[in-house]
């Protein structure tokens, strides 16, 4: 019995050891990038001897940064984006679900199967015909181009299809009984129900339109259209050797992210749960 | 005296409302299934039938409710058609054109696709591509797999290991390599540091992380640290679907915990791994802005050992502007992908049969 | 089935085009006219400004509107917009060759020929670099800057070292010993003797000064010495390494301006940098303030002052609906009263004259020594690149091989078989 015991405190502390060796890789670059967001240029390498904080920290870098380049322009363009792109991204895919899992209607199957077909398909594929669509429009330059971009994927419908399928059938027969339309339906019971999926939802939308690159890259050339991504490349690449700047720019820019991430996360693996995300 | 419409009206329902009494009569008695079938469509029609000219609405309920059904659709399916739908058709075919972006469109057929085989730049891209993915899907499933086998036990701090976990995953790549840029800068960056003063590797022999032959496995480690954590919450999702149960009665017959994983976790899982193996290949495919962030320096040329089928697609297009090769080059894109998928699918419709 | 999707398609196509007839924009309001000009790098380039007001000043009807489209890739965003239709420029900046002729390929600008037998402009003062990017006889672009490459050096570092200030008349072996000998290799307090940009100009145009080779050769095994010298001072700490500026990203004014780079080759827009910012602050004048410049070493048994010489010019898009006002615009940018402005600022014109150079080294923070002032006059300019129809590719083939043979991925002689390679296959094309 005793030497179940020790085992089992053993496997504890070498479950425990693991974890934060693991939780250290995950972290120990963010802390160095905090790090040197404070330290003066000549202070980020030295290592004779490594300091976390510097005796005198450089807090100017973060006041610097939003001297040298437009970065509240930036960080303007790329909130207003992640706004409309998260908001349309809900708003149409849940709707568009809330068809597809409860609602009967002829050419479902196909529908659907055309959503389907186009998630296996890397957007890198058609990106080049798309832009040239896109231009045709007018909408090169224009951050309406990167809305239409992101804001109709077939990912979310599929996602938040997954994820009413889960909910009882019956819960929207006996609205209908009562005499409810689908819209109301929609309204006043699917949508109060999908705060897991539509956290995950957001987090995911979120993040992919905060940090894209290539998108931007592509479509966004003038200096007030600009992204914060595209931004920060800029920056690195014409301040190169301000590195404690860089990493100031770096951690302003990831700040938004981590927020809307540490709001939404306890709903987070519910959310992935119930929406089939895992298979 | 002509008879009143209302009149007309009733009678029509009522010579329907026997035919179809009749018809109900008759299916019950029906052997044939086929035959039964039909008559069941029959009478849906029917009911149809009687109810329009029950509520004298000049649509049917069927319509209404497909009409309901589409302006749910119709806001995602518009924005889904014109912005991804046709631009898929429109990259398939300008694969077998010759085009600029300006000047007029020539047909060539499949010219593009066999100048693919000498171009040294794709073989490299395709090549870099492939063993890309072959180093990260395998390590970032075990990775993320393992970490969710751990975080799904009772520790301490879960909650806290989970967030941090995920924190690459959110983080933005721009600021995220420009750290790694720093700390495996091979001259001056803390890991090389450390393995010259406490490995005491020459500084000649100092690994250069980001470019040469290592640049794909500094690439590989890179995308196992940023997406590990984002693959780890699908199997977390993964695990909490198996009933707990299962492990009890192992536990009885006395089951160790390799065996356990052996026989419950890893099988039970079998979608989940499925799953997240066509995401990540498919991701992995797409991978771009990694390459060029980590070993494209100021400018973002890539050389023959770091390109990537993306920055080529990139590349023929916006700088060359050789629209219907870079779509070609896609097209290969595609079939990796597609290829890679349909074996998952294959795969994964045996291992149900079985 | 199938009609509902083709006419699904239809409906979109013409939805698509609704909004395409809707992105065209409303040109000149009244008698003012707009011009909407393609520039880089507004915030810290002084002589866009310095122009608009000039030009806005002396021409009371036209309006100038900037659009900053970055200087990182520059031609690639403005052939991007200029593809097709649906552009709203009127003037374009042209910086490079290849992006110039990607432009004329499709038809993006017009040629100005028309104009300038009108307007009798006198292409002879450009000094021949109008034809080297004229094409099948046609010129798509008037040059007004004309930039070529000297040699930059911090005389501080000299000075400490005890050793002679460089020369305007080095061979490349002078030149090569003399960064070896203020090289210094000692941990956290390095100097470097020499620092070459990540660009392929930095070192493979050091092959085409004796006038025998040209960029388009097509046989690049005279690149052979050159890239020997650069990687032995690579390997032997004289200067920075390839792989390491690269991991950076290190811009070269960041390296110059840090105080630890006794040479550097750059081109002569650099001057202009240097000088603005040492003014400002923004360069700590005590680690790069005093600076001079001299002539590019060159081979034995060729001429000193040899270098290669970048121009940037202006051209007309065919989409504007002002090409009258806009070519107004261009001829006045490249002419002598253009040329004015830019010197004024310590930017080299694509018109030299004897007066336009004491404008540059009369400004206060060149230079005082007789040895810069000398060091502007130029015996052979070579182009960067000259205009070929297929350059672009060429450009993509041979930077990516330079960067494979500087990070060591492919050693010299692989690296230019690869580049004859390449390239014949481009050219046979």
């Amino acid at each position: 019995m005793k030497s179940a015991h020790k085992k089992a405190v053993l496997s504890k502390v070498i479950l425990y050891i693991i974890l934060i060796a693991i939780a250290l890789m995950m972290i120990v670059p963010f802390l160095w990038m905090l790090s040197a967001s404070i330290k003066s240029d000549r202070e980020v390498f030295q290592m004779n001897p490594f300091v976390w904080i510097p005796e005198v920290p450089r807090w100017k870098n973060y006041v610097n940064i939003w001297k040298k380049i437009p970065f509240g322009k930036f960080v303007g363009n790329t909130v207003y984006l992640t706004i409309v792109v998260t908001f349309l991204q809900l708003l149409t895919s849940s709707f568009a679900a809330y068809s597809f899992a409860k609602l009967n209607f002829k050419h479902k199957k196909f529908l659907f199967l055309a959503y389907i077909a186009t998630i296996a398909m890397p957007w890198q594929v058609y990106m080049v015909p798309q832009f040239i669509m896109m231009r045709s429009m007018g909408l090169n330059d224009k951050l309406l181009a990167i809305i239409c971009l992101q804001a109709f994927s077939a990912f979310g419908v599929f996602m938040m299809k997954q994820f009413y399928e889960g909910i009882p059938d019956d819960l929207c027969e006996a609205a209908r009984i009562d005499g409810m339309s689908e819209y109301k339906i929609y309204a006043k019971i699917m949508l109060p129900l999908s705060k897991p999926a539509l956290s995950t939802l957001t987090i995911f939308t979120f993040v992919a339109t905060w940090n894209d690159y290539l998108g931007p890259l592509i479509y966004l050339k003038s200096q007030e259209n600009k992204t914060i991504q595209l931004g920060l490349k800029m920056f690195i690449s014409q301040y190169s050797s301000d590195y404690g700047l860089i990493m100031a720019g770096s951690v302003l820019s990831l700040i938004p992210v981590l927020v809307v991430f540490m709001c939404l996360q306890k709903f987070f693996v519910e959310g992935v749960a119930s929406t089939g995300l895992k298979g | 005296m002509p008879k009143s419409d209302e009149v007309q009206k009733a009678e029509k329902i009522a010579s329907l409302q026997e035919r179809l009494t009749e018809l109900i009569a008759a299916v019950m008695t029906e052997e044939d299934l086929k035959l039964k079938r039909k008559m069941i469509k029959k009478i849906e029609k029917l009911n149809r039938q009687i109810e329009r000219l029950k509520s004298g609405s000049l649509l049917s309920r069927e319509t209404k409710r497909d009409l309901v059904a589409y302006s749910f659709i119709a806001p995602n399916f518009i924005g889904f058609c014109v912005f991804t739908l046709i631009p898929i058709i429109f990259a398939f075919a300008l694969a077998f054109m010759e085009w600029d972006g300006s000047n007029p469109i020539k047909l060539i057929g499949l010219d593009n696709f066999k100048n693919l085989g000498d171009d040294i730049f794709f073989k490299a891209a395709l090549k870099n591509t492939i063993i890309y993915c072959l180093g990260t899907v395998p390590l970032t499933m075990i990775a993320s797999l393992a970490l969710a086998v751990v975080l799904n036990q009772k520790v301490i701090g879960r909650g806290f290991f989970r967030t941090v976990s995920f924190f690459p995953y959110v983080a933005s790549l721009v600021a995220i390599t420009s750290v790694w840029k720093m700390l495996f800068h091979p001259s001056k960056g803390p890991v090389n540091s450390i393995l010259h003063n406490f490995f005491h590797v020459l500084p000649e022999d100092l690994p250069q992380w980001f470019s040469g032959a290592l640049v794909l496995v500094s690439m590989i480690l890179f995308s196992v640290w940023k997406y590990m954590g984002y693959y780890m919450v699908i199997y977390l999702a993964g695990l909490q679907g198996i009933s707990a149960e299962l492990y009890e009665a192992a536990s009885l017959d006395g089951a160790n915990t390799w065996k356990k994983f052996r026989y419950i976790t890893w099988p039970q899982l079998s979608s989940t791994t499925f799953f997240v193996v066509v995401m990540l290949t498919i991701n992995c495919f797409k991978v771009y802005d990694i390459a060029v962030m980590l070993a494209g320096g100021g400018s973002g040329e890539l050389t023959t050992s770091a390109t990537v089928l993306v920055y080529y697609i990139y590349q023929k297009a916006f700088i060359d502007w050789n629209l219907g090769y870079s779509s070609a080059v896609a097209m290969v894109l595609f079939a990796m992908v597609l290829l890679v998928t349909i074996i998952q699918f294959a795969g994964q419709a045996k291992k149900e049969r079985a | 089935m199938k009609k509902r999707v083709i006419s699904m398609l239809l409906m979109t196509a013409m939805v698509a085009a609704l909004f395409a007839g809707c992105g065209k924009k409303g040109s000149s309001s009244g008698d003012e006219v707009v011009l909407k000009w393609a520039i880089w790098d507004q915030a810290t380039t002084q002589y866009w400004t310095d122009i608009k007001e000039a030009y806005e000043a002396s021409h009371e009807n036209v309006k100038i509107e900037m659009v900053d489209l970055g200087s990182t890739d520059y031609m690639t965003v403005l052939a991007t917009e200029l593809s097709g239709s649906g552009t709203d420029f009127d003037v374009v900046t042209i910086k490079d060759v290849p992006g110039y002729a990607t432009l004329v390929q499709k038809n993006a600008i017009i040629s100005l020929d028309d104009y300038i037998k009108k307007d009798k402009v006198d292409l002879a003062k450009y000094a021949g670099a109008t034809d080297q990017v004229t094409v099948d006889g046609k010129l798509y672009q008037l040059p007004f800057r004309n930039d070529f490459w000297v040699v930059f050096y911090n005389k501080d570092i000299f000075d400490k070292a005890g050793v002679a200030y460089p020369t305007n008349d080095m061979t490349f072996a002078e030149y090569d010993a003399l960064a070896r000998k203020v090289t210094k290799t000692t941990f956290g307090a390095q100097v470097y003797g020499t620092h070459y940009h990540t660009w392929r100009s930095t070192v493979q145009l050091l092959g085409v000064l004796d006038g025998k080779h040209t960029i388009l050769d097509g046989e690049y095994s005279f690149l052979k010495p050159y890239y020997e010298l650069v990687l032995n001072q690579e390997k032997d700490g004289v200067c920075r390494k390839y792989t390491d500026l690269k991991t950076e990203g290190l811009h070269y004014s960041a390296a110059f301006s840090g105080g630890d780079v006794a040479m550097m080759n750059q081109g002569s827009w650099f001057i202009s940098t240097l000088i603005t910012n040492i003014k400002s602050g923004e360069y700590d004048a005590k680690l790069c303030g005093n600076w001079g410049i001299v002539k590019y070493p060159h081979a034995d048994g060729v001429e000193a002052g040899s270098t290669l010489g970048t121009i940037t010019g202006l051209a007309v898009t065919s989409a504007t609906d002002n090409a009258d006002e806009a070519w107004d615009f261009v001829k006045w940018v490249s002419g002598e009263e253009g040329a004015k402005v830019m010197a004024s600022s310590g930017n080299f014109p694509a018109i030299m004259t004897s007066d336009i150079a004491s404008i540059i080294t009369a400004i206060e923070g060149f230079p005082t020594d007789a040895a810069s002032k000398e060091a502007l006059n130029v015996s052979n300019l070579y182009l960067e690149v000259p205009y070929a129809p297929n350059v672009s590719e060429i450009n993509s083939a041979l930077d990516s091989y330079h960067g494979s043979i500087m990070t060591g991925e492919m050693s010299i002689a692989d690296g230019i078989k690869a580049m004859n390679d390449a390239v014949a296959k481009i050219l046979n094309k």
